[in-house]
């Protein structure tokens, strides 16, 4: 049966190939009679990944040793959800399921009217693309990364999937980022397409007919780097969320480039201008996630994150150099429409500007990245940055990006203020609560900039709310939604950054530590045996001043499967202000325990913000009636955020 | 085609942009950076530049000692590719939890006059399902 889904792989690989090369010798020829061919291919690719990935999950369900994927990732006793969501646990089958994403993703988008709608033309191109990509996907899929690969013989348990991962959290961070990822490929190709064949001004633009994609790819992308940073936060114990390894500045690299594209093509909505700056900038946006994976995949970069045996390195690559070629050059042979900005004043002009500022954090984070290797170009002992230097440089810059959010709503597309009261009540705010920040003892620079700036967030979103017109557009109100995660977002990373505090305390039963104004005393401690473990948790009583704020329970594990290893659990007091944070760090045999106790100001804020920036945008699906780029529905347009 | 009106205004906006955010990056870059070595390479490199460096190795089979009181650890750290090269770690923070001999691990801080190296972060690869690490033979 692998050797079957190995080859409807390699069909897939073939089809693809044939699919692009057809729809290439038509554009050569200048004909399309070969459309309704290359078009009826999709079908086939999308069924047989289907095909492959159901073959996959049903020997991930059977522990089907014989396949060395199932082996690599899985064991008898692991529980059956973890098992079928190995599905994506190891490099091949990741790679799987973002091929079945885009394949499945170009599918729904093919029987949409949308795709009808394209002169055979453009249609033409957009498949040359999207066949390009599903080869090179088929391509790492039958040859450096096969998920089908079999042992002989088969061996009598799988290595099992370590502890630390059981946990939905890490379930769901990977295969939304591969949403993520691939929900841009099909906008990009159409972009390119729309570009090539010309016909742009004939049909609907691309970034209308794709809106949903657009739209759901960001919201994937965004879950996903919010869902890992909560895992790393409450699973890894550290108390951190975010540490700037490689890997994690890999995912945020699409994520930069398509916010910054998604308000580049505002713009362009509205205004008919950038037309060519926001196809190089969707493509970007895919070929970064594309990079992002090589970033992860290779081994390039040394990170705590290890993944990647370095196998399907140079094809990536390859294919993001080719990217970045086509990108360009399709762009640079297209004709210029020669419409000029309204000036740096105007809502364009600071579309403009916050775009520049995403891009320039993206060069940034990847120039530093990267530095280990490039400085290998001209010595033997490579430098690289450490965490300060990305806190040092990418903060401020996100704090501009904040500010730049606040004031945006008030001025008018074309250049000037739409509002002048409300604006300069948007200024009093922001002063009033710098100050008062100041007077509380918050006065690192950029987090009191960043705050204030939030608060003024939160101020606009009110006073639009006020106004009853924007209630009866969705889309305004999902971009409101996510602006004011945004929002709060920023208030979390502002707080909880630099005024976190944590302290080792040794304790024995009875016993207590401070930190700031709280008391932490040792109730007792327990062990016992749960299904799959033993543990032994530290019971804490948390009091500030007389009041008791809770028990919290930090607990260490060692699970049966994974030897004398054992595992932190941490627990937390969940607060609109300060959130306890414990973890057990060690527990000797004279019943004393030593936890780690964090006093986190405000980080719940960052979650909430994140779960708002991942589910709110999902208004903005719901299209505007109106086709016609400068309308919309009226009376809302000095209360649109985007 | 003509220039619009406002380019210049943008040309100014782009450049003190450009300057201020070259000048954050040339002050980061001054101050924020550290070598980043394989043991091997540590061992090679002249004193001066290990005040401040990063080191990637595997945690040695032997001679992992715990503090006696309080958080912390030393342990010998082997170059990945030849384990006759080695520093010894301190490090005094809380140890992860996936840090156990033949680890990868990484750590951060500098060489002490002792000839220890001591630690200021310890960071051990992801518990990768992804990886070769957690497969016992």
């Amino acid at each position: 049966m692998y050797v079957f889904a190995s080859t409807i792989q390699l069909l897939t690989l073939l089809c693809a190939l044939s699919g692009g090369g057809l729809a290439l010798y038509d554009i050569w020829r200048g004909r399309g009679d070969m459309l309704p061919l290359v078009e009826k291919l999709h079908w086939f690719i999308a069924a047989a990944l289907l095909l492959a990935s159901a073959i996959l999950l049903h020997a991930l369900y059977r522990h089907d040793f014989e396949l060395k994927y199932v082996a690599s990732y899985t064991d008898l006793i692991l529980p059956v959800f973890y098992r079928l969501t190995a599905f994506w646990a190891g490099q091949e089958g990741s790679m799987l399921f973002w091929a079945l994403s885009v394949a499945l993703g170009g599918t729904i988008f093919a029987v949409t009217g949308a795709c009808k709608a394209l002169t055979p033309a453009t249609r033409l191109w957009y498949w040359v693309f999207f066949y390009a990509i599903v080869a090179f996907f088929t391509l790492i899929l039958t040859t450096w990364s096969n998920p089908f690969t079999m042992l002989t013989p088969p061996p009598k348990d799988g290595n099992g999937l370590n502890p630390l991962l059981q946990n939905p959290g890490m379930i769901f961070h990977p295969p939304l980022l591969f949403l993520g990822y691939g929900g841009f490929v099909v906008p990009s190709c159409l972009a390119l397409a729309q570009t090539l064949s010309g016909k742009r001004n004939e049909e609907t633009a691309w970034f209308r007919l794709t809106r949903p994609f657009l739209i759901l790819a960001w919201l994937a992308l965004t879950a996903g780097i919010v869902l890992g940073a909560w895992w790393a936060y409450m699973e890894l114990g550290w108390g951190g969320y975010w540490a700037w390894d490689p890997v994690e500045n890999a995912s945020l690299l699409p994520w930069l480039i398509s916010t910054a594209a998604l308000h580049t093509l505002i713009i362009e909505e509205r205004c008919r201008k950038l037309g060519r700056v926001n196809v190089v900038m969707i493509a970007l946006t895919t070929v970064s996630a594309f990079f992002a994976t090589y970033l992860v995949r290779s081994g390039v970069v040394e990170s705590v994150h290890a993944f990647g045996d370095g196998s399907v390195g140079t094809p990536l690559t390859i294919f993001v150099l080719a990217g970045l070629f086509v990108a360009f050059w399709t762009v640079f042979w297209s004709k210029a429409e020669g419409r000029f900005l309204a000036g740096p004043g105007s809502r364009e002009g600071l579309l403009t500007l916050l775009a520049w500022v995403l891009l320039a954090l993206a060069v940034i984070i990847l120039a530093a990245t990267l530095w280990p290797q490039i400085s290998k170009f001209w010595t033997s002992v490579p430098k690289g940055m450490d965490a300060a230097f990305y806190n040092r440089i990418c903060l401020p810059l996100g704090a501009i990006v904040v500010v730049m959010m606040a004031f945006c709503p008030w001025l008018r597309m074309a250049g000037g203020l739409n509002r002048k009261n409300a604006f300069m009540g948007l200024i009093a705010c922001m002063l009033i609560s710098a100050a008062a920040l100041w007077m509380a003892g918050y006065r690192q620079s950029t987090a009191l900039v960043a705050a204030a700036a939030a608060f003024g967030l939160v101020y606009d979103a009110v006073l639009m709310l006020k106004n009853t017109a924007v209630f009866r557009s969705p889309s305004t109100l999902g971009a409101l939604g996510a602006h004011l995660g945004m929002a709060l977002v920023t208030v979390g990373i502002a707080f909880s950054g630099p005024y976190a505090e944590d302290k080792d305390m040794t304790l024995a039963q009875g016993q207590s530590g401070q930190i700031q104004d709280y008391s932490a005393t040792l109730l007792d401690i327990r062990s016992g045996r749960r299904p799959g473990y033993e543990y032994v948790g530290a019971r804490i009583e948390v009091r500030k001043g007389d009041k008791r704020l809770g028990i919290i329970e930090p607990e260490r594990r060692v699970y049966d499967k994974f030897g004398t290893m054992q595992f932190s659990e941490v627990d937390t007091i969940p607060r609109p202000g300060d959130e306890i944070y414990a973890s057990l760090l060690r527990f000797d045999g004279e019943k004393r325990v030593l936890v780690k106790i964090s006093v986190k100001p405000f980080v719940n804020w960052l979650w909430i913000g994140g779960a708002m920036l991942c589910i709110l945008p999902l208004l903005c699906l719901r299209r505007r009636k109106s086709g016609s780029p400068a309308s919309g529905a009226a009376g809302t347009k000095s209360a649109r955020l985007r | 085609m003509s220039r619009g009106k406002s380019t210049p205004l943008y040309l100014i906006a782009f450049l003190l942009f450009l300057g201020g955010t070259g000048y954050l990056c040339y002050s980061g870059f001054s101050e924020n950076s550290i070598y980043f070595l394989n043991v091997s390479e540590a061992r090679a490199a002249s004193p001066d530049k290990l005040a401040n460096v990063r080191l990637f190795g595997t945690v040695a089979a032997d001679g992992v000692e715990k503090h006696a009181s309080g958080p912390g650890i030393v342990f010998r750290l082997e170059d990945k590719d030849n384990a006759a090269q080695a520093i010894l770690v301190r490090y005094t923070g809380a140890v992860p939890d996936t840090f156990r001999p033949g680890a990868e691990v990484i750590v951060e801080g500098g060489i002490g006059p002792d000839g220890q190296f001591a630690a200021k972060i310890l960071m051990t690869k992801c518990p990768s399902k992804y990886q070769k690490e957690n497969r016992k033979s």
